[in-house]
């Protein structure tokens, strides 16, 4: 759909210049990102709720930036940074009272937008959401509906908003756009979503079940130059940027309380996976307990950061 | 309507009254043997008509008409674009001489991107950026192009295809003619009336069929000239390539064949396949799984999991007796204990119903995949089901 | 030589597609298409394909129906799609309806309503659906033979048939007509490319049945336009032949359309 409201940029995206000199340096595999930390080891995670005063619960959540964007930083090769960390806000509004001339609901409508800034990516996004935020929207809210205890507010709205600043990217920068084109970036992003939608409904005091966490599992063929018949590997929390081949993916919305989840999307081929002996779980399971494992390390941050949040309340009052 | 879209998901909030629901999910959460309204198996579909090439001035089509009456029809439209080479493409294969870039300039001409592959989906009391269809399509469109045949690109670029029975690099690769350029696929999705159940299970299943249907202009020109074809349509070849000479039947199973979603619900401890609305509207999780045939093992493969939201989680609570003001001193106390329900893990009163609450467990998925996935499960029977479609 | 209608039809008298001027392309349609709805019918004019499908008369949606607007009759709501790869080239969307479409639906709508015998459902509304599959000229006469089918199936009362036709000129007729020298002749039921590049209006036309003694003998007398509508430049000698040949092009669909309803036996 077209934005006529504004002023838009060109429609191609405007790119930081590219220097031949650097490019014939950082063509190979130098810059390209490595994955520092072990398969299963996850990125820190920033998590504070509270930050916005007008909303009735709000959070913001940040991923550490890989190492390897550290080492670029401080030893520049390239002007353009490897890879990209997550960084988003998330607003609460409600619940508040259904309009008057919605129909009666008997349970917590909840609503979810997500919108990335028009900056968070390298290519530019519009200002109207596209579809690929309206399904992150949707997955939102089924991960998110899951938790809430819905029947307790009957005829009333949620408003959930999460603004993405920095996006996760789909690859690394300097690979060819169409060498794998799937947006596994958008997968990183929905797990962020989650939590830091998560800390923000329990900021805002609604009941849920248990604190929703989301993770991020990928099967991973990063080394096929050397040999092609290597099966992918499993890893937690991939950041895209640092991997050549991502072969299949899946994020899960997480209640370790329940040991239930409440969303799962997995896509790519999961068939093949290098597992330990003895371990006869299938590709898709074997990545389903990955993204769970992540999920229970990023419940660790937000039941800290919800505990802070409330001891923040409790000495106001 | 309002409630309609906010209700993304979950299609429509079913108008069942809180006992229905319970009558409901008793009768199919009984364990081992559910027992459905219509008195089907819990893996048996509800019985559907389809037809495929309905529209002449398409590239594929295909029309399905589910029992209950809705009816989808897909019209697959193919065009020729030039690739446009990206900045980051040229410079990087002018830049640098190195081995690496230029193997992955290739690699990116031969391999074909997935934006080549547009789906519309059309629901009549939807618009087309609400919820529901964008879910739909960026679901099936997924699995479509990430459908890559076999395990790498290596199997050498020749996408323009002397009838070759295996498909390398998937439908992706198939659309690519030559570095210059490829063919764009626009995949428009017409629902003929308001949805009764959750529509991905006949929207899938007309997607797949159509796409069998589709052919290709057959190509005249060779390697990277200007692409220009055959005018002849009888010669033109289909977009997912088949042997004309038909050889066994066992062998006609390892074709490349588009993706099938399918939807599958769990209540209780029971799994259901191809549920009506009134199953879905309780069903405690609902899952669409997307497979095909995996052209080397010969069985299926699994291609992407999407949970759906249930709208069972919308329903309206009834009231047990002894909170029911109405019927204070009318019921003998013993009737109302609750009990823990083995599935939801929470206190519940039989015979009253509860919104569903909280997810799924790992072992239901996993049990869920499985049944769509084993040999001679669910998933085989689809397919062949619709592989007897275009003989006809 | 461009091959079009205007040049090859002074040669042959044959247009584009083989036919002589009072000649329709083949008419086929079918009803109780979808049993999901009230009322549903299936329809092609040549390649013009399309369905039609009626949901209704049913309770209105709150604060449509229920005004003063609705307390008179039933409210005619129609929906018109025109699916992407129903032309040649696929049509690229900007988003939900597009004018050509809007109009056809607030066409159908004025139509109808007035046709109907609304005035038996009072705050009710009949919903139309109309899905072009396949467009190939002729749209709104199209649409507007798919309604009339679709909702004689779903049963809601109407005085007469409703149908409707095209017709244009075999050629640009902008200078006044010479009937001395009258080589232009009148063209039933236009293609898209005859719609392209020959001036052509939509008319609809509709009969009350026979009621009585006195209403048997003149039955042309009762033919009453309920569409009319022209979008191209004519010189207006034209225009009186151009309508006449278009009802009679109605009266010829009409008898074609009952024929469909006859032949159908629901159970």
């Amino acid at each position: 759909m077209n934005d006529r409201r504004r002023v838009n940029g060109p429609p191609g995206g405007t790119r930081p210049p590219v220097y031949a000199s650097l490019l014939q340096s950082g063509t190979g595999a130098d810059t390209r990102a490595q994955r520092q930390r072990q398969p299963t080891d996850l990125r820190k995670i920033f998590l504070k709720t509270g930050l916005i005063p007008s909303a009735s619960g709000s959070s913001y959540l940040e991923f550490e930036p890989s190492a390897s964007l550290a080492a670029a930083r401080s030893n520049p090769k390239s002007l353009i940074p490897p890879s990209s960390a997550l960084k988003l806000a998330c607003t609460v509004h409600g619940p508040k009272p259904l309009p008057r001339s919605a129909p009666f609901s008997p349970n917590l409508v909840l609503t979810t937008h997500v919108k990335y800034a028009p900056f968070a990516a390298r290519k530019r996004k519009g200002h109207v959401r596209d579809s690929s935020e309206r399904d992150l929207g949707v997955h939102l809210e089924t991960a998110l509906r899951g938790a809430i205890i819905a029947e307790r507010w009957p005829k009333s709205g949620l408003d959930i908003t999460v603004t993405i600043l920095e996006a996760e990217d789909d690859r690394w920068w300097g690979d060819v756009p169409d060498s794998h084109d799937a947006s596994w970036g958008m997968m990183n992003v929905l797990a962020g979503c989650i939590s830091a939608a998560s800390a923000a409904i329990a900021d805002a005091h609604i009941d849920c079940l248990d604190l929703v966490s989301g993770g991020v599992a990928a099967l991973v063929s990063d080394d096929s130059t050397d040999s092609p018949s290597a099966l992918p590997k499993l890893m937690l929390d991939t950041d895209p940027a640092e991997h050549r081949s991502i072969v299949s993916a899946c994020v899960v919305a997480y209640m370790p309380a329940r040991d239930e989840i409440t969303e799962l999307w997995l896509k790519g081929d999961s068939s093949k996976v290098s597992t330990a002996d003895g371990d006869q779980r299938s590709g898709h399971e074997a990545l389903i307990d990955g993204a769970v494992d992540a999920a229970r390390g990023a419940h660790t941050v937000l039941a800290e950061a919800v505990r802070e949040s409330l001891q923040k309340t409790l000495g106001q009052s | 309507m309002s409630n309609q879209r906010q209700a993304s998901s979950a299609s429509q909030t079913p108008h069942l009254s809180p006992a229905e629901l319970s009558y409901l999910y008793t009768s199919l959460s009984l364990p081992k043997s559910p027992i459905r309204p219509d008195g089907r198996s819990p893996t048996q579909f509800r019985p559907l008509t389809a037809e495929s090439n309905i529209l002449p001035g398409t590239n594929g089509s295909a029309r399905i008409g589910f029992a209950d009456g809705t009816q989808a029809i897909v019209g697959v439209k193919a065009e020729v674009e030039k690739t446009v080479l990206s900045t980051d493409t040229l410079a990087s294969s002018e830049g640098g001489e190195g081995e690496d870039s230029t193997s992955t300039s290739n690699s990116a001409a031969a391999s074909g991107h997935g934006s080549w592959v547009q789906m519309s989906i059309e629901i009549p009391g939807f618009r087309d950026d609400d919820a529901l269809p964008v879910f739909l399509s960026e679901m099936m469109r997924e699995s479509l192009v990430g459908s890559v045949a076999d395990g790498g690109s290596d199997g050498g670029g020749d996408g323009g295809g002397d009838g070759d029975v295996t498909m390398a690099g998937g439908l992706k690769g198939r659309l690519v003619i030559n570095k210059r350029w490829h063919w764009r696929l626009y995949i428009d999705v017409l629902l003929l009336s308001q949805p009764l159940s959750y529509p991905l299970p006949l929207l899938s299943l007309t997607t797949h069929l159509a796409l069998l249907s589709t052919k290709l202009p057959k190509l005249k020109s060779q390697g990277e000239e200007d692409p220009f074809f055959d005018d002849d349509w009888e010669v033109a070849e289909y977009l997912y390539p088949r042997s004309s000479n038909l050889k066994a039947a066992g062998n006609a199973s390892q074709y490349v064949r588009p993706p099938v979603t399918l939807l599958v619900v769990s209540v209780g401890e029971n799994i259901i396949f191809d549920p009506s609305r009134e199953e879905i509207a309780v069903a405690d999780a609902v899952l669409a799984i997307s497979v095909t045939r995996d052209t080397e093992a010969g069985n299926l493969k699994l291609l992407s999991i999407r949970t759906v939201d249930p709208p069972s989680r919308l329903t309206q609570p009834a009231v047990p007796n002894s909170e029911n003001v109405n019927m204070l001193g009318a019921t003998a106390p013993t009737e109302d204990i609750a009990v823990l329900n083995p599935a939801t893990g929470e206190e519940e009163v039989p015979g009253v119903w509860r919104p569903r609450r909280g997810g799924v467990k790992r072992s239901v998925i996993a049990n869920m995949v499985k049944t769509v996935l084993k040999k001679g499960g669910v998933g085989e029977e689809v397919l062949e089901g619709l592989e007897g479609v275009e003989v006809e | 030589m461009p091959l079009d209608t205007s040049t090859t039809y002074p040669l042959t008298r044959l247009r584009l597609d083989g036919r002589r001027w009072n000649e329709l392309r083949l008419l086929q349609a079918q009803i109780s298409t979808n049993p999901a709805s009230s009322g549903s019918s299936y329809l092609s004019m040549g390649n013009t394909a399309i369905m039609c499908s009626v949901h209704g008369p049913a309770e209105g949606r709150r604060g449509e129906a229920s005004g003063a607007a609705g307390s008179a009759g039933a409210i005619v709501e129609v929906d018109v799609n025109v699916a992407g790869f129903a032309s040649v080239d696929r049509r690229r969307k900007a988003g939900g309806s597009d004018k050509q479409s809007s109009r056809i639906a607030t066409t159908l709508r004025a139509a109808f309503q007035s046709h109907l015998h609304t005035y038996l459902y009072p705050h009710s509304t009949i919903s139309i659906h109309v899905s072009v599959l396949s467009a190939d000229g002729s749209l709104l006469a199209a649409a507007i033979n798919a309604c009339t089918l679709a909702l004689v199936d779903a049963g809601i009362p109407m005085p007469g048939l409703l149908t409707g036709c095209t017709s244009g000129m075999s050629g640009s007729a902008s200078t006044p007509r010479d009937p001395r020298n009258d080589e232009l002749d009148p063209l039933l039921d236009l293609s898209l490319p005859e719609e392209q590049e020959l001036p052509f209006l939509t008319v609809g036309t509709t009969t009350c049945v026979p009621v009585g003694e006195n209403h048997m003998e003149d039955e042309e007398e009762e033919t009453k336009v309920a569409v009319l509508n022209m979008d191209s430049k004519l010189h207006c000698t034209y225009i009186e032949t151009m309508l006449a040949v278009g009802m009679d092009g109605c009266n010829q669909i009409r008898e074609l359309l009952e024929g469909v309803i006859k032949g159908s036996n629901r159970g």
